[in-house]
């Protein structure tokens, strides 16, 4: 690596992306943006029931409507099974619906509007079955069983200590019981929180298309091209090489565009129709079956000293899965955001055990840091809880606690270049924390995380073009984080170019054997290595090849050029594999100040702080740009964001219901930056992608009780909440 | 048979009666720019001008269009000259993924053409039909800010 004391020419530098010229002008092409020849539509007839049989279904009017060219159910595909990890769900259902929202059949027609007509005449006979939506009553003796044998399931962990459990994830230190024991007061609390959706603009789009070749072209909203390409060919049944995923922007992911949603169905229409195929969900599909943030009930059971030293901690978790498995792509089936039940604190004893459960509900997925928002929230208002209980100032009880250098985590990684305490430090001075406050009903909140630094692997390709420019050819697609502006700052960075001598020209899956995509906040370290050390190498032969040609003087296009005229093409490889993560992590610390409308109960976010321990920043717009946006997320999360159920039926199927934040919900922001260059990306970059949503809910709910002594335990934070507490608190008159 | 401009340009097009003016843009006319979000006129990407005024494509008929000009954001820019607007969405990093993009600088076109120096409340105000879900819309202020400032005497 580079000396980090030295001063980068294009790092660091805040460079609006030079990709924007496609976004602001519509000109970029997304997945529904694709158009072939004879393109035809496909759609999905959904399930009604949570819970039933299937007796009959009779597609014979929908097949004889004008410019439908094929209907699909279950009768005319492979029973194959399909899922990221663990392989539980049939493409289209076979004798069951598990969920409202499961597909039981498909169609492809001239167009849209007749394709939706078609399913319209789907008729489909059922026999309810009995359904179960709560994960507590889920694993109950008696409860309805979703599936009778899930051990058998290709990829299903092998502990199952109920039959609708899918996985269970422990991480443990010490002994919790015996630390327990041993504890001068023992504080339990149990937190929920609701089904939240990514909210990404864009929903879930895809084209497939079989050549005249028998090969299989894929264009979709997917940010795991190889990946795809293998569960692709698990699912249609043909080799990986027949299939050929195309990269194209991604309009928006946030954890929840990694997985096939309609692409077998997609081509076993192309297959059928002989004609390409795509197929576009409604945002109502996406709200109903779109692979949403898991719900959770949390309980946490903490020992501590008398003055707030914590001895012990135990700590459950059931992660509502819904009806398949198939949404979640860790190898445990089950959420790593659990491991934060241990929160930014040094426990010698500690269980965290995390069950994911089957329920007649959507399957959840990965969301934007997965399974941690919900834990954050419980864990940080906890220990606000246990603090004020104690007596103690919030921001004291985390101070006596906090991770020092040579902690371990829950995961038995030691940590090194921790910056807790600086980090907390910084935002309550930036939040003017020991002042008082400025009126009655107001409160200040503050809650920590931290976020590790993501691991996996990334082929990259550099080549100095005839021209002078240098393509880096990359796998990974940018799915909006501005990930391909940081790989071609590296690229310059490292050959001493300006930032337009360097261009970005996407591969296919044809182009490398494979690449780990994005999520888990791993890109910038990822890709920026696999581009730093192909830059390195392409920098290298540049210096071999003026040496062989004797062109000290010659310039890039030159050099270029005489290679070319000599058969020669200057041009390097590089496959970088972070296995593990490294013991280096980052620090969250935020305030929320609050008020609180004693008449409504309504919750305004006055300010809000965020503080953040980070490595080198490649580019500060885009950074900055992780922080605001991943904050808002977490202020929708605690606010206003829930997806409304009822028996199995979520009753907030338009974005208009589910009440996103607007630009009139953001709050005046304080960001403060710590900058210490030790992370294991290029120049010693960290990862910002997922270090603001979690703290946000818990801060906000301790600046909540700290305003008005009302406790939220389950989030969202409504106006209703706040002022039945407030009434039932009230004397009555 | 339905007559519309787009963007300056004059197009005939025969369609059903049912078809939405997005749907007429993006697949009858290729006109792919504007996008479908929620597909209920709330989450803003869709919008376009009708003789000058935004709208939701996404829930308007594109029969309505009849006679009438539209502009969408392929039409935004002069030649290759960007509207003020698209290059201050690039240099204040207004945009992440993109989906909404399209939807966002019609609006804030829209709305400097209406108020040509807004306050932050103005600006609040007449963007909260545009959901963006990356930037937190911090970073769309500065931008619809920054592409008032070289209008202002």
């Amino acid at each position: 690596m580079t000396d980090a004391a030295r001063p980068h020419r294009i790092v660091g530098q805040p460079i609006g992306r030079l990709d924007g010229l496609d976004k602001v002008t519509g000109r970029g092409r997304y997945s529904a943006d694709v158009s072939l020849p004879g393109l035809v539509w496909g759609k999905a007839l959904r399930s009604p029931l949570p819970h039933a049989r299937i007796l009959r279904i009779d597609p014979s009017k929908a097949q004889a409507l004008p410019g439908v060219l094929a209907v699909l159910t279950a009768q005319d595909l492979p029973r194959v099974l399909v899922g990221r990890r663990m392989f539980d769900m049939p493409l289209l259902a076979r004798d069951r619906v598990r969920f409202v929202g499961e597909k039981v059949a498909a169609v492809a027609a001239l167009d849209p509007d007749i394709a939706e007509e078609a399913l319209a005449l789907i008729t489909v006979e059922y026999e309810d079955l009995p359904a179960v939506f709560d994960p507590v009553r889920a694993i109950e003796d008696g409860a309805p069983v979703l599936h009778e044998d899930p051990g058998a399931y290709d990829g299903a962990p092998p502990e199952r200590p109920h039959p609708n459990v899918q996985s269970v994830l422990r991480f443990k230190l010490g002994d919790a019981a015996a630390g327990l024991r041993e504890a001068d007061r023992i504080f339990e609390h149990t937190f929920r929180t609701g089904l939240a959706h990514h909210g990404y603009i864009e929903p879930h789009a895809g084209v497939v298309a079989i050549d005249e070749d028998g090969r299989v072209q894929v264009w979709a909203s997917n940010k795991m091209p190889f990946r795809l390409r293998e569960l692709l060919s698990h699912a249609i049944q043909l080799p990986k090489e027949r299939i050929r995923v195309n990269l194209t922007p991604i309009g928006g992911d946030f954890g929840g565009k990694g997985s096939l949603m309609d692409l077998p169905l997609a081509y076993y229409l192309a297959r059928v129709t002989g004609r390409p195929v795509k197929m576009v969900m409604r945002y109502t599909e996406e709200l109903m079956a779109g692979n949403p943030r898991h719900p959770a009930v949390i309980t946490l059971r903490t020992g501590v000293t008398e003055d707030g030293r914590i001895v012990a901690r135990r700590v459950t978790a059931l992660y509502n899965s819904g009806a398949y498995a198939a949404f979640k792509p860790a190898p445990s089936v089950n959420l790593g955001g659990a491991s934060m039940g241990a929160g930014v604190y040094r426990i010698p004893h500690l269980l965290i055990e995390s069950f994911c459960v089957y329920t007649n509900n959507v399957p959840c997925g990965h969301a934007r840091s997965p399974g941690e928002p919900q834990m954050v929230f419980a864990e940080e208002s906890h220990m606000d809880m246990i603090a004020r209980d104690l007596g103690l100032d919030p921001a004291e009880l985390r101070r006596r606690n906090l991770l020092r250098d040579g902690d371990l985590l829950p995961n038995g990684h030691h940590l090194e270049h921790v910056r807790a305490q600086e980090t907390l430090e910084a935002a309550l001075e930036a939040s003017d924390w020991a002042k008082p406050k400025p009126g009655p009903w107001i409160g200040r909140g503050v809650a920590m995380c931290h976020r590790h630094i993501g691991v996996g692997f990334t082929n990259a390709r550099v080549r100095l073009e005839t021209d002078g420019r240098v393509s880096l050819v990359i796998g990974l697609p940018d799915t909006g984080t501005g990930a391909h502006m940081v790989l071609r700052q590296v690229v310059a960075e490292v050959l001493g170019l300006s930032i337009d001598e360097v261009q970005i020209e996407l591969a296919t899956t044809d182009t490398f054997e494979t690449d780990s995509g994005v999520g888990g906040s791993r890109v910038t370290h990822t890709g920026g290595r696999a581009a730093y050390h192909a830059a390195e190498a392409l920098k290298e032969q540049i210096r071999a090849e003026t040496a062989k040609l004797a062109m000290p003087t010659a310039s890039l296009a030159e050099l270029a050029q005489a290679a070319a005229r000599a058969g020669r093409t200057l041009e390097a490889s590089y496959f970088y594999d972070a296995k593990a993560h490294g013991a280096v992590t980052s620090f969250t610390a935020q305030v929320a100040e609050v008020s609180v409308d004693p008449t409504t109960g309504h919750v305004t976010v006055r300010r809000f702080t965020t503080a953040h321990d980070v490595g080198t920043i490649i580019n500060p717009i885009g950074h900055q740009g992780q922080i605001e946006g991943g904050l808002i997320q977490g202020l929708g999360f605690a606010l206003m964001e829930e997806l409304r159920t009822e028996d199995g039926r979520i009753s907030t199927l338009s974005l208009g219901d589910v009440k996103l934040p607007t630009i009139a919900d953001i709050p005046p922001l304080t960001t403060v930056i710590l900058h210490d260059p030790v992370g294991p990306g290029p120049f010693h970059a960290k990862a910002i992608g997922e270090g603001s949503i979690s703290p946000v809910a818990p801060a906000v709910a301790n600046a909540v009780a700290d305003a008005c002594g009302v406790r939220v335990l389950d989030l969202p934070i409504t106006a209703e909440k706040v002022y039945f507490a407030l009434r039932a608190r009230a004397p009555r008159s | 048979m339905l007559h519309l401009t787009v963007n300056g340009t004059s197009h005939d097009v025969e369609i059903p009666t049912y078809r939405t003016l997005l749907d007429c843009l993006r697949y009858d006319l290729g006109l792919t720019g504007s996008k479908e979000g929620c597909g209920v006129g709330v989450c803003g990407a869709c919008a376009v001008l009708l003789d000058g005024t935004m709208i939701s494509s996404c829930i308007a008929l594109a029969v309505f269009a009849d006679g009438r000009e539209v502009t969408t954001v392929e039409g935004l820019a002069d030649d290759e000259r960007l509207h003020p607007v698209q290059q201050a969405f690039i240099d204040y990093g207004g945009f992440q993924c993109g989906i909404c993009t399209p939807g966002q600088v019609v609006a804030a076109k829209a709305l400097l053409d209406a108020i040509p120096d807004p306050s932050d409340a103005e600006i609040r105000e007449w963007m909260l039909g545009n959901l963006c879900r990356c930037t937190g819309y911090y970073k769309i202020i500065e931008s619809i800010r920054a592409a008032a400032r070289p209008r202002r005497p």
